[in-house]
């Protein structure tokens, strides 16, 4: 292989040599069909292609937001600090398409000496290595600096104050971006009173960017914030623009445990990792043996004697002075190719965790705006308007609650009203699968959120905590979801569909779609296997696919009680309701027998059924209720222990009072019975794949939700 | 019809909607229909009678539950519907009176049909039967005619005599189903004659049997309509006149004949006026198959389903003598049966001319 690759290339380099020859008399011609060789800096590279890192046209605005949050996790996350993140996107100069992006992280901050760099110079990054991490490369930072740099004459302003260094210091920079070198302009110690960083540590930086902001553009600007604060629940998060302040709550102060890095696995090797192993370890004594066994995981050193010897290598295996050739090399990665491993382990993936996931879902910080709705409505055809129709009337039931306690000033504005609305959904659930996908270990984390404020159906992707809002229809999730068949909820397609789609004339193929659940996954790998470039959306690789459906499947094992008995109830409330409209047809016959119009019968007959019929319920609800309310504390039985424990470290007093203090004893109460159910099946359960079930009781009080409900202040005065 | 019978049905209706509306309005209580159950564990073999006759079991229909508040509606509706049909002082059958009723019930989320299908509909007409105490015919609703008649009988039906015997080697009438309006005016044949299948009537007609032996022909063209009951009864009890019925050798044709005999479960609140206990049912036997060597290409064998039937029939009280029981162990035994058109391998005319005879012979109505 390695000689293959390099004799195409000898040769042209051959034709290149044997041209000035052939061609010196004719010296503009020569000059025509020279062909110079120039070495590009990185950051002109990568500002001519910009699109490989996704900063393209509209998605300019969007990728920046996208970069600074991710780099701001990714500091805090390193130290375990808990995030807080100050998030500002507002117009600047609205002439010339200018605005101002500003971003504060309390994360470890740059020391003052490398921030430049860290800042300005392409492939610079402090996290080249075998974990996973939000950011991998290097660039989008310095995307966001060459930008600006490009598009606008204004400095990017840099305010940090690093863990080492417990001053905070200012700078001016700019990117030279034909040398990959920042301009530093401006350079100073910042006294404490002009402090732009509260904390011990952090990082600020504002910068100008040129772009326009398409609405399509700004929602998924919205949605990625939205849907970061989701899995990132321990992460305080204001978000300010044009439409005003968004604020996502910390809703728990456990971090899922940080990605520690690790030594490549002996199967990946190849030889360029060979080599750096050896070179790394050149200066110290030590037989290659050892320098396996040191720079690979899963390889003892018995085991690289073997692989040493099972390559036919010709030296004396004690002698640590010997310079190896590529060709002897090679032959160590081939046997290493062969030989059988034990699994690669995961201690450099940080998945989010049960805990914090089902957090992140239970309290689900959404950006809702009135107009996406209206518009929507009219967009869209006849068929799906009764839909949002529908949609829309219930929020605007839940709308004019907040607007008759909250401010006022924002009724009658004509410009869309955002808002953050806190979703709190019935139940929760969560699995997870560990495999090897793209010859590197990979965790699947899935999650469900069912009915409570959630209407309507919604696939979420992450992939190493990062949102995927584009390219939905070709991703693997996609097919898992249309494949893994709704049975598996305990309902019919039929049922679903007649139970609870809101249009009944609705006609889409999945039939999944007319429930109301969020579905989430979440992919951790340090080779996520992306279908393209853009990374936006994943391929069925291997059995990423078949652990996906696996994990869906255990997901609607897991709601199908809580299904089945909304479907038992919705079954005898539209058959409660069938009454109202026989009664018409009763009174009709009589009234049209007897000749007569009694008005009192239809008034006397309706109340007369309502009081019987209310006097018998259809199910024994009420029995039950005791039952579970004398033998159980309300909530103990329905929240598996591990996670209850969990919870009350993790969610600050407040919150957990929301979560677990029951306030409606009857919801509680059958969902217990059914959870204690549960919990002896999931205690039973294969260990690998972990599973729990949370039950969270949706406050009935109309305040709480106005106090989750921030409301927006609009940030220009006039 | 008579107006006083139509009037005395639209009473009687008024009545009732009349008790459910002071029920509601002035006394604020559930009101209930009282009806009889109709079904087989509400049907009794009266050994007096030799028929079958309804129970003593009552339903109560009354919209205190969900279940029922469609029932509920569906019997008004209907009545209604019969005193509309009478006030207009017309004439519908069962399938017009479920056309006329039809509607949706409930919203665009909750839609459903007021009835599924003809059957509910069916169901509320004799809900009506029962409520009033009045058959269906008496208040003008009726079913598709389908049973025939031929031979020496003359019927009024409304003012225009109709003579059954006019063309009876070629032709048979219809027995019209709105009997309220039919009346018997003339009977000169010295024995009924009921065959199960008008297929057979043709060609025991043809063949002459009806002068040669001065009987009148009748079907039910399977299972008989009450309008054919109904003749089958007065030609007997009224008119004197002894009826032999033929039916195919299996349960099923059993069952059919000895529903002029009996009756039925389904209609047992009206068998006062549906069923004749006289009736002799003379064919065809299961024996027959053997003694009239019928070959065996003819025969056919027996499903689960007639042995089950057969079997249950063998319990029946009206079945416990000598000479039926053997006649069904013969058949549980072979488990063969065998259609009167079989007869046709003999020859067209053996069935009229040599089995019909034999049989009638036998019993000395010829």
């Amino acid at each position: 292989m390695y000689l293959k690759s390099l004799n195409p290339a000898s040769s042209v380099l051959k034709k290149d040599e044997q041209k000035p020859p052939i061609n010196t008399q004719q010296t503009a011609k020569m000059d025509k069909h020279k062909i110079i060789y120039n070495k590009k800096a990185e950051s002109e590279f990568f500002v001519d292609n910009s699109a490989l890192a996704g900063f393209t046209g509209e998605r300019i605005l969007y990728m920046a937001v996208r970069e600074l949050i991710e780099n701001a996790l990714d500091s805090c996350e390193l130290f375990s600090i808990l995030p807080s993140i100050k998030i500002s996107l507002k117009t600047f100069d609205q002439s010339n398409d200018l605005w101002v992006l500003d971003c504060e992280d309390n994360g470890t901050g740059i020391s003052s000496d490398k921030l430049p760099v860290a800042v300005c110079s392409f492939l610079t990054s402090a996290k080249y290595m075998e974990k996973q991490q939000r950011g991998l490369f290097g660039v989008g930072l310095k995307m966001v600096a060459a930008f600006s740099t490009k598009d606008t004459d204004f400095p990017i302003k840099v305010w940090s104050k690093s863990m080492e260094e417990s001053d905070e210091y200012y700078y001016e920079l700019r990117t030279d971006i034909g040398t990959n070198k920042p301009i530093v302009l401006l350079k100073k110690q910042v006294n404490k009173s002009e402090s732009h960083i509260d904390g011990p540590s952090g990082f600020r930086i504002r910068v100008v960017l040129r772009a326009r902001l398409v609405p399509i553009t700004k929602n998924k600007i919205y949605d990625y914030v939205t849907q970061t604060s989701i899995v990132n629940p321990y992460a305080f998060i204001t978000f300010e623009t044009d439409d005003g302040m968004f604020s996502f709550d910390r809703r728990t102060s456990i971090m899922p445990t940080p990605a520690k890095e690790i030594l490549p696995h002996p199967s990946d090797m190849d030889l360029q990792t060979l080599k750096k192993a050896i070179s790394k370890h050149s200066g110290q004594k030590i037989t290659l043996p050892k320098i396996l066994c040191y720079s690979f995981q899963k390889l003892s050193y018995e085991k690289a004697k073997e692989i040493i010897s099972n390559s036919d290598l010709d030296f004396d295996l004690k002698d640590t002075k010997i310079s190896f050739s590529e060709h002897d090399l090679i032959k160590i990665v081939n046997i290493c190719k062969k030989t059988k491993f034990q699994n690669p382990n995961t201690d450099h993936l940080s998945p989010i965790g049960q805990g914090i996931l089902t957090i992140g879902m239970m309290s689900e910080y959404t950006i809702v705006s009135n107009k996406n709705i209206e518009t929507t409505s009219s967009d869209n055809n006849k068929r799906d308007a009764m839909m949002v129709n529908e949609a829309k009337k219930l929020n605007h039931d839940k709308e004019d609650k907040n607007f008759s306690k909250t401010e006022t000033s924002n009724i009658g504005a004509s410009k869309p009203n955002f808002s953050v609305r806190v979703l709190q959904p019935v139940l929760t659930a969560y699995t997870s699968r560990t495999g090897i996908i793209n010859n590197r270990p990979t965790i699947i984390e899935t999650g469900l959120a069912y009915g409570g404020d959630i209407n309507s159906f919604k696939l979420y992707r992450f992939a190493n905590k990062i949102p995927l809002l584009y390219d939905e229809g070709s991703d693997v999730a996609r097919e898992v979801v249309s494949e893994v068949e709704i049975n598996k909820l305990g309902i019919t397609k039929k049922q679903a569909k007649e139970q609870f789609s809101t249009n009944k004339e609705s006609k889409r193929d999945r039939v999944i779609e007319v429930l109301p659940i969020h579905i989430f996954f979440h992919i951790c790998s340090t080779k996520i296997p992306y279908k393209t470039a853009g990374k936006e959306s994943i391929a069925s690789e291997g059995e990423l696919k078949s652990y996906m459906k696996s994990c869906l499947s255990e997901l609607y094992r897991k709601l199908s009680t809580q299904i089945r008995k909304e479907l038992k109830l919705k079954e005898a409330e539209n058959k409660m309701k069938l009454y109202k409209h026989y009664l018409p047809f009763i009174v009709g016959a009589i009234t049209d027998s007897l000749g007569i119009k009694n008005s009192n019968l239809d008034d006397s007959f309706s109340s007369l059924i309502e009081k019987h019929l209310t006097k018998k319920p259809p199910t024994g609800v009420g029995d039950d209720d005791n039952v579970v309310n004398n033998s159980e504390p309300p909530h103990s039985g329905f929240v598996p222990k591990s996670s209850l424990s969990l919870s009350n470290k993790a969610v600050d007093l407040e919150k957990k009072k929301k979560l677990t203090i029951s306030k409606n004893f009857k919801d509680i109460g059958d969902k217990s019975i059914k959870n204690t159910e549960l919990n002896k099946t999931l205690s039973n359960s294969s260990s690998n794949s972990n599973a729990s079930f949370v039950v969270s009781d949706k406050p009935k009080e109309k305040e709480r939700r106005h106090k989750n409900d921030k409301k927006i202040k609009n940030s220009k005065k006039n | 019809m008579s107006s006083e019978k139509k009037n005395e049905v639209i009473l009687i209706i008024k009545k009732i909607m009349k008790k459910i509306s002071e029920d509601v309005v002035i006394q604020k209580q559930m009101p209930i229909l009282d009806l009889p159950k109709i079904g087989y564990d509400n049907t009794v073999w009266s050994n007096e009678k030799r028929m079958l006759t309804i129970g003593d079991k009552k339903i109560e229909v009354s919209p205190d539950s969900v279940k029922k508040i469609p029932t509920f509606a569906q019997y008004l509706v209907m009545a209604n519907a019969v005193k509309k049909l009478l006030d207009e002082d017309m004439e519908s059958t069962i399938r017009g009176m479920y056309y006329a009723t039809l509607s949706n019930v409930g919203d665009e989320k909750n839609k459903q049909k007021f009835w599924n299908n003809q059957d509910n509909s069916d169901d509320a007409i004799k809900a009506v039967e029962l409520l009033t105490g009045i058959p269906r015919e008496e208040f003008s609703v009726t079913s598709k005619p389908k049973g025939m008649i031929s031979g020496p009988i003359k019927l009024r039906v409304g003012g225009d005599i109709i003579d059954c015997n006019l063309g009876s080697r070629s032709t048979s009438q219809l027995i019209p189903t709105n009997i309220g309006d039919v009346q018997i005016e003339d009977v000169k044949a010295d024995f009924v004659m009921v065959v199960e299948k008008d297929t057979v009537l043709s060609n025991i007609r043809k063949s002459g049997f009806i002068q040669k032996y001065n009987a009148i022909l009748m079907t039910g063209s399977g299972e008989p309509d009450r309008a054919t009951r109904i003749m089958v009864k007065k030609l007997n009890e009224s008119w004197n006149k002894p009826v032999v019925v033929f039916a195919d050798a299996d349960p099923w044709g059993l069952g059919i004949a000895l529903r002029y005999k009996i009756g039925s479960e389904s209609l047992s609140y009206d068998s006062d006026r549906l069923v004749t206990p006289n009736a002799q049912v003379l064919g065809m036997m299961f024996s027959d198959i053997y003694e009239y060597n019928i070959p065996e290409v003819a025969r056919l064998t027996a499903t689960d389903e007639d042995i089950n039937r057969a079997n249950d029939m063998k319990k029946k009280p009206w079945l416990q003598d000598k000479k039926w029981q053997k006649e069904l162990n013969l058949f549980l035994n072979k488990k063969e049966k065998c259609e009167l058109d079989a007869f046709f391998k003999h020859g067209f005319k053996y069935l009229a001319e040599t089995y019909l005879p034999q049989k009638l012979r036998q019993i000395g109505l010829i």
